[in-house]
């Protein structure tokens, strides 16, 4: 393939979206307005359950101002959802944690649509609620979907009365490594509900063409999804939804799964004009789809040089009230817990367990951190335990190219030990602990690069310049400049040349969508295989105009050369335009994943994962020992990004996805008390501030990958998976206290300090 | 609801709203102006993203009346410098990478202006542009780049300042 002489990938280029977001310009889904629209609202459940007896909204209908109240008794009668559908738009018999959806209002103003919502008359009937996963799990506990069994499900899922997933993978003779083995550690971890924390709200606003055709214009992450999902909901064909993302201010998975979209739409329905609905801070932190809270067990068994024999590990994630993505996250659960490590016994299993809380969902990596923590906190207890260095424990189980994977998969391109050792390097590790009170701490892990299949359209604009239209959104990673350098690289353009549309469902090709790691990876490949496509339309219409062979044509700085012609791009698309048409192409991606063993898998969604990527994190850090708060010298990452696309970008990607680990790590927590949430504010709900930040130190591994564009892996999620570990290990090696449970705050510190000092 | 005469500037710009007493200056900004530039998030003060400057000074327009305005002028990110003609913060945040998903960046570039413009002539350390800036957050960046770009749009205006001057 030819490539640019002046390279457009690999440079530190700014995003194309830059300025305009600087400047105020950039349209989020929170800006979006149109002309007479009203403004919705939605009743949500002040108890965490009970039977709903009576609604009446009478009163609230009759307020001035009021223009539709709906409950469910004006939607059709359907369950949708994910992978489980028991979702119902509102409360119908049962309600099942606070912040339930029980009816929803347009008025013409927000105050006039939340004076409606109070004088909604709810009368009800508790019920025996559960807010513990573990006490779900007893046979006698109150069974929180009476009618699981006629719930539709996708195929893989094993579900059980609470249990609403069930994942396992199993191979060699685990008991029998455990009695051979030299020593076996067994140990629990808890982390909490964590709110992915995008500063823009969730919103939608919803415009019906007469009672036919429904434009959602939203801030979704997955408008293909959203689609999907109102299709279900309303009972329409899906092509009679039109889903547009004009921008979207973060989402970091807590956008995947439909938000307000579907009461916009109702509401809009009902009263025959455009609706707009944005969530408030309350709404976000008792009814969003934040990280699921998970309980891990991990038995480990070793021998007397520390290699792994087997592990014997559980992750029980809490999906709350309904199942959201929890299936899907136990299973991805497993793989982490397996660990970048050799292990030829392992017997892991994942429970997703229905609660009385709020719904959870995908939050970035959205089990890595909870299962890292327990595979690398345990890592520094048994390197400690056995006397050997966790740097080196770690250094003699990690896997190398051509190991096999949890699920009997052939592992290439593997670099764990690289990153541990430029991390390692990088942090001092040869001076651990440097004074007293402080330490230092290493983790490593390993990550998908989801699969799924993107398209991309390109067309040559009159003016020389290519557009892109792909179906996948824009998060503010920097993904699609990432996917632009790399169409501007195969297409001899500068980066300026590429206009990135905005994602509707109506005229972009299907994709994915934007998670998982997967969007420059994916789009990227799309692009390139569209840009081949594009290149010889562009050839063949050349030729003919000037009776040159297209194999004797070459595209270089932004022109067509052929022989001694050199042809401007807008003089092709003028051309094209006036003879062809113009010229568009399609391309598309799909990355399949690796062979495996199916026999070590069940009820697994991805049992072996595409093109993973291997990282590490050390962190430098000490501890005051007087009121247990901790400050954060240095904190370093080397991550394997296989090819760096944007430097700048992936560098972003890792501080920020530091922050959310250390916000993990130190101090968010949706906090529960009685099936209500204690602190739903930003007030109370603590996210990392540029005080509590560390400068966090980027080292780029660059290992090729096999299927990725110019050899890239997938790069957004993993920073988030090592900082609770990293800081955990940090902690006991600075105080020689282990604190199992997430957020590591100031008081459990001081309070296991004083512990530790009052035995003997 | 009663309404009542506001006179307000904004950009620069004068503009007599009928306005409801309960009404802030982000609803005025965003709704009643269409200047969406200026943020909307939490509403209670927290989060930062709807920063403006009221008469040069960096405010949470969320938690402001727009009564409280009468005759004051209003700095939005629309009035500090469009794409076409960045102002050397706006231009910088975009050159270091500050800018990811962008929904806190016109607030945070506000906070940083009224910040630099309290400290004419200054460079000011990494501290102190963290000490400034706490009251916005960004769940994207980690602030590092934030910070970086900061810093290079103050070594920018000063040099400009000093040209000017010269």
């Amino acid at each position: 393939m030819l490539r640019n002489e002046h390279p457009v990938t690999g440079r530190r280029l700014p995003r194309l979206d830059g300025a305009a977001k600087a400047s105020g310009r950039h349209v989020y889904g929170a800006d979006f307005a149109l002309p007479g629209m009203l403004y919705g609202k939605i009743l949500r459940s002040r108890v965490p359950r009970a039977r709903l007896v009576r609604i009446d909204t009478h009163r609230a209908a009759a307020l001035p101002g009021v223009r539709a109240v709906i409950t469910a008794a004006d939607v059709p009668k359907v369950r949708y959802g994910n992978a489980v559908k028991d979702l119902t738009v509102f409360a119908t018999d049962q309600i099942r944690f606070v912040g339930h959806p029980l009816a929803a209002v347009a008025a013409t103003t927000p105050e006039i649509a939340e004076q409606a919502l109070a004088m909604i008359e709810v009368e009800l009937e508790p019920l025996e609620p559960v807010y513990d996963p573990e006490r779900a799990l007893e046979t006698d506990a109150p069974l929180l979907h009476p009618d699981w069994q006629s719930y539709a499900v996708l195929p893989f899922i094993a579900r059980q009365g609470n249990v609403a997933g069930r994942s396992r993978i199993r191979h060699g003779d685990v008991d029998a490594a455990f009695a051979r083995a030299y020593r076996v550690y067994e140990n629990r971890f808890t982390t909490p509900l964590q709110h992915a924390g995008y500063t823009e709200p969730r919103a939608a606003t919803a415009a019906w063409d007469g009672n036919a055709t429904l434009t959602v214009w939203s801030n979704a992450q997955l408008p293909f999804e959203v689609q999907a999902m109102l299709s279900d909901i309303l009972q329409l064909p899906s092509s009679q939804i039109r889903v547009v993302v004009p921008g979207i201010g973060g989402g970091f998975g807590g956008k995947l799964r439909i938000g307000v979209e579907h009461f916009a739409a109702l509401l809009a329905r009902a009263c025959g004009r455009p609706v707009k609905i944005i969530t408030t801070s309350e709404e976000e932190l008792i009814a969003a789809h934040p990280r699921q809270p998970a309980i891990i067990t991990l038995k480990t068994g070793v021998a007397r040089d520390g290699k792994i024999l087997a592990r014997d590990g559980r992750v029980l994630v809490d999906c709350g009230a309904y199942a959201g993505s929890g299936p899907l996250v136990g299973a991805v659960a497993l793989q982490v817990l397996a660990g970048p490590y050799r292990a030829s016994n392992l017997r892991l299993e994942s429970l997703a367990v229905y609660t009385n809380k709020v719904p959870s969902g995908s939050f970035r990596a959205p089990s890595g951190p909870m299962a890292n923590l327990a595979v690398e906190c345990q890592m520094d207890m048994i390197a400690e335990d056995l006397g050997i260095d966790p740097l080196e424990l770690r250094l003699r189980n990690v896997v190398h190219e051509g190991d096999l994977g949890p699920a009997g998969e052939v592992l290439k391109s593997v670099s764990v030990e690289e990153c541990l050792r430029r991390a390692a390097d990088a942090i001092g590790w040869h001076d651990r602990r440097p004074a007293p009170g402080r330490g230092k701490g290493i983790a490593c892990s390993w990550w998908m690069t989801t699969g799924g299949s993107s398209g991309v359209y390109l067309k040559l604009n009159a003016d020389g310049s290519v557009s892109l239209t792909s179906g996948a959104v824009e998060l503010g990673t920097g993904a699609l400049t990432g996917a632009a350098q790399i169409l501007a690289e195969e297409l001899a353009l500068d980066l300026e040349d590429i206009r990135i549309a905005t994602v509707d469902t109506q005229n972009a090709p299907y994709d994915y969508g934007a998670q998982g790691s997967r969007t420059a990876f994916s789009v990227g490949n799309a692009c390139r295989a569209a840009a081949e496509i594009l290149r010889r339309q562009i050839f063949a219409v050349v030729a003919k105009h000037l009776e040159i062979p297209a194999d004797e044509i070459l595209l270089r700085e932004k022109c067509v050369v052929a022989r001694n012609h050199r042809l401007p791009l807008a003089e092709v698309a003028r051309i094209a335009q006036l003879g062809a048409g113009g010229l568009i192409a399609h391309g598309t991606a799909i990355s399949p994943p690796p062979a495996h063993d199916p026999g070590r898998v069940e009820n697994h969604p991805l049992p072996a994962w595409n093109t993973p990527s291997f990282h590490a994190h050390a962190a430098d850090l000490s501890v005051d020992r007087e009121t247990g708060e901790i400050t954060i010298h240095r904190y370093v990452v080397a991550q394997d990004v296989g090819y760096a696309i944007n430097p700048t970008y992936i560098e972003g990607q890792i501080e920020g996805g530091v922050s959310q680990g250390l916000g993990q790590a130190l101090s968010e927590e949706i906090v529960y008390e009685d099936g209500r949430v204690l602190n739903a504010s930003l007030t109370d709900y603590k996210m990392p501030t540029s005080l509590d930040m560390p400068r966090v130190e980027s080292i780029l591994v660059e290992c090729p990958s096999q299927h990725g564009p110019y050899g890239a892996k997938g790069v957004g999620e993993p920073p988030c998976i090592e900082p609770p570990a990293t800081i955990a290990n940090a902690i006991a090696a600075a105080t020689g206290l282990w604190i199992t449970s997430l957020p590591i705050t100031a008081e459990k510190i001081l309070l296991g300090l004083e512990g530790s000092e009052q035995k003997p | 609801m009663t309404r009542s005469v506001l006179a307000l500037s904004v950009n620069g710009e004068q503009h007599e709203l009928l306005i409801e007493p309960h009404w802030t200056l982000l609803h005025v900004l965003r709704t009643e102006l269409g200047l969406t530039g200026t943020k909307e998030n939490c509403l209670e003060g927290e989060c930062g993203v709807c920063t403006v400057l009221l008469d040069g000074k960096a405010v949470n327009s969320c938690i402001v009346l727009a009564d409280q305005c009468r005759g004051r002028e209003v700095l939005t990110i629309e009035g500090l410098g469009g794409p076409e003609r960045l102002h050397p913060l706006q231009r910088a945040f975009a050159e270091h990478g500050a800018v990811q998903c962008g929904y806190c960046i016109p607030g945070m570039i506000l906070t940083a202006k009224s910040f630099l413009d309290e400290h004419p002539g200054e460079i000011p350390s990494e501290d102190e542009i963290r000490e400034a800036i706490c009251g916005t957050l960004c769940r994207c960046t980690g602030y590092q780049k934030i910070i970086d770009a900061i810093a290079a749009a103050a070594v920018r205006m000063n040099e400009q300042t000093r040209h000017a001057a010269q």
